[in-house]
């Protein structure tokens, strides 16, 4: 692990040396403080049995700018450097492949949860502007956290195997958006009704990321989603690691 | 420093690179010369392990480039076609960087950079963009690049490809320079470069190695008659005859030049110097001479004749028995 952080390093660097790392910071951030000032709008309007955390992480709104979030920050990751060839350079110098992938994958990480973080901070900042008592308690805040850092591990690791199949930035990103979607609507089948049966349902319901969102923001810290994003990033980080090196096999 | 044993690399249906061997010694500047498209590039990526190869074995500075991938790339400074580098950087972070990449600390990278700097003349624009700097100044940090950590070995793919003249000439007084203090394998298709910085070349078409000698060596074996020209005032035909008949001269052309001059053309025996036989036979004729040359064969002619077109190739099964020779 001798090169990582210098690896890492120079990933963090280049994506807040390009302007697209803050235009999609302002921008998800305007959009979802708009949305959150709509939902404090909507519970003051009507009675909600929901606390505002588990409402602001249930709007469709939400979830929109979320997935548009993860090609725009993964695309680049290992498309950009085969169009340009600099991959040549860095896999010739004495680098450990699993370091690249790894110092990509985390730096990109550490980006989108920089990224996220404004969100929580509306939380705290209503409370201390209306001084009025709290509209969600701390396991449902804390749970959602976990659960959007989860979700975004997940995520991050489809872009970044996505990126690492081509060198056009524009399919990683399209293929990025499509996996993310497909798996989202896995949850949502049941109720399109494209599936019937117990079996099924409940068994999608264990890939249902909305489902999983709305136990962790109601406060409820489940091990499974946990287990399960966490497990399916490892197997994800380890294609794109495969991906990379199969150029080096013997036919 | 580098061996090379019957290495081939298989694309899906085509083949790259066909079982080819040769060495490289320690402090050799070889010239790693073919057309486009032969094979080159694949070559040197499979020596420093971008990739594999599909059949044989190579090993680089004692390191096997399958076994031992990351002993090879630290003895290793690779400058890759067309010199990839990141273009939002400025010149002295990007060495920098690569520099810790390639194994050194923070303050050894410095000095280090400073010097490969100072060496590629690249001082001026140190805090550049690289993305704003010129093709040349972009080869001169490619190059930074491949020797910042010192390698005992320099792999250049096409280090003069798109500079202009003045500039390929500074990159190749800089590459003789450093073939002082490194080994160097570079790979090309501009003759004139490696007649003049290598000391052996390696020509390889369509995958196979066709001759690997120094460039005189090369020349001195090309089988091409020897050629004279003569450019005299005289009525060409009688003076075409006397010619013919010296001992040597194989076969005499002329043509007509401007105010009244021939131009003859003399295709002689290259192990015999007819030039003092003609000069005697003009003086005793009392011929009027203007010129009297002889053309040497250059690099350019053996790489003609060994690296011949694929339409050309199945004219004569002469001409491949003696490049066979020559391989041998």
């Amino acid at each position: 692990m001798r090169t990582f952080p210098i690896l890492f390093q120079k990933e963090l660097r280049s994506f807040f040396l390009s302007p697209l790392a803050w235009i999609v910071m302002a921008l998800f951030t305007f959009l979802n403080g708009w949305l959150f000032a709509s939902m404090v709008n909507v519970m003051r309007l009507r009675v909600s049995p929901r606390s505002l955390v588990y409402n602001l992480f249930d709007s469709g709104w939400f979830w929109m700018g979320f997935f548009i979030l993860f090609p725009l920050i993964t695309m680049r990751l290992f498309a950009e450097e085969k169009k340009m060839g600099t991959i040549e350079g860095l896999l010739t110098a004495p680098v450990r492949t699993s370091e690249v992938v790894l110092a990509k994958y985390l730096a990109t990480l550490v980006v989108y949860l920089i990224i996220v973080a404004p969100v929580f901070f509306f939380f705290p900042l209503f409370q201390w502007i209306t001084g009025e008592q709290a509209a969600f308690q701390s396991g449902a805040f804390w749970g959602s956290a976990l659960g959007l850092g989860l979700i975004g591990m997940f995520h991050v690791a489809i872009g970044t195997l996505a990126s690492a199949v081509t060198a056009n930035q524009l399919i990683a990103a399209m293929l990025t958006f499509v996996f993310v979607m497909l798996h989202y609507f896995l949850g949502f089948m049941e109720r399109f009704g494209l599936v019937t049966g117990s079996t099924w349902s409940e068994t999608l319901t264990y890939f249902s990321t909305i489902e999983h969102m709305h136990s962790l923001s109601e406060g409820l810290i489940d091990s499974r989603p946990i287990v399960y994003y966490v497990s399916f990033s490892i197997v994800l980080i380890a294609i794109t690691h495969h991906v990379l090196e199969s150029r080096k096999w013997r036919t | 420093m580098i061996q090379v044993q019957n290495l081939t690399k298989k694309y899906a249906g085509r083949t790259a690179v066909d079982s080819i061997s040769f060495e490289v010694g320690k402090g050799e500047i070889v010239g790693f010369l073919g057309p486009n498209g032969a094979g080159k590039s694949t070559t040197l990526r499979m020596l420093t392990c971008f990739l594999s190869a599909t059949e044989g074995t190579a090993s680089v500075a004692g390191f096997d480039i399958y076994d031992d991938s990351i002993e090879v790339r630290k003895h290793v400074g690779y400058m890759p076609e067309n010199v990839p580098l990141y273009p939002d950087m400025r010149v002295i972070e990007y060495l920098q960087f690569r520099a810790r990449l390639k194994g050194m600390r923070a303050r050894e990278a410095k000095r280090a950079v400073e010097e490969a700097m100072d060496i590629c003349s690249l001082a001026e624009r140190k805090f550049s963009i690289i993305a704003t700097l010129s093709k040349g100044f972009k080869q001169r940090v490619g190059l930074a690049d491949a020797l910042v950590n010192k390698p005992e070995l320099l792999i250049l793919d096409e280090p003069t490809n798109g500079l202009d003249p003045n500039q390929i000439r500074q990159s190749r007084e800089l590459i003789k320079h450093l073939g002082e203090r490194h080994t160097i394998l570079i790979s090309t298709h501009i003759l004139s470069e490696v007649e003049m910085t290598c000391g052996r070349v390696v020509i390889i078409d369509r995958g196979k190695i066709k001759a690997s000698d120094t460039p005189q060596n090369l020349i001195r074996r090309l089988r091409r008659p020897g050629e004279i020209i003569l450019e005299m005032k005289n009525e060409a035909e009688s003076v075409e005859k006397k010619l013919v008949k010296l001992d040597g001269v194989e076969n005499v052309t002329s043509s007509q030049a401007y105010g009244g001059w021939s131009v003859f053309n003399l295709k002689t025996d290259p192990s015999i110097d007819v030039r003092e036989d003609v000069f005697s036979l003009v003086q005793s004729s009392g011929w009027k001479i203007r010129e009297l040359a002889s053309r040497a064969a250059s690099l350019e002619d053996a790489f003609v004749d060994l690296v011949s077109n694929s339409d050309e190739q199945a004219k004569s099964n002469v001409e491949k028995k003696e490049t066979e020779e020559i391989t041998s």
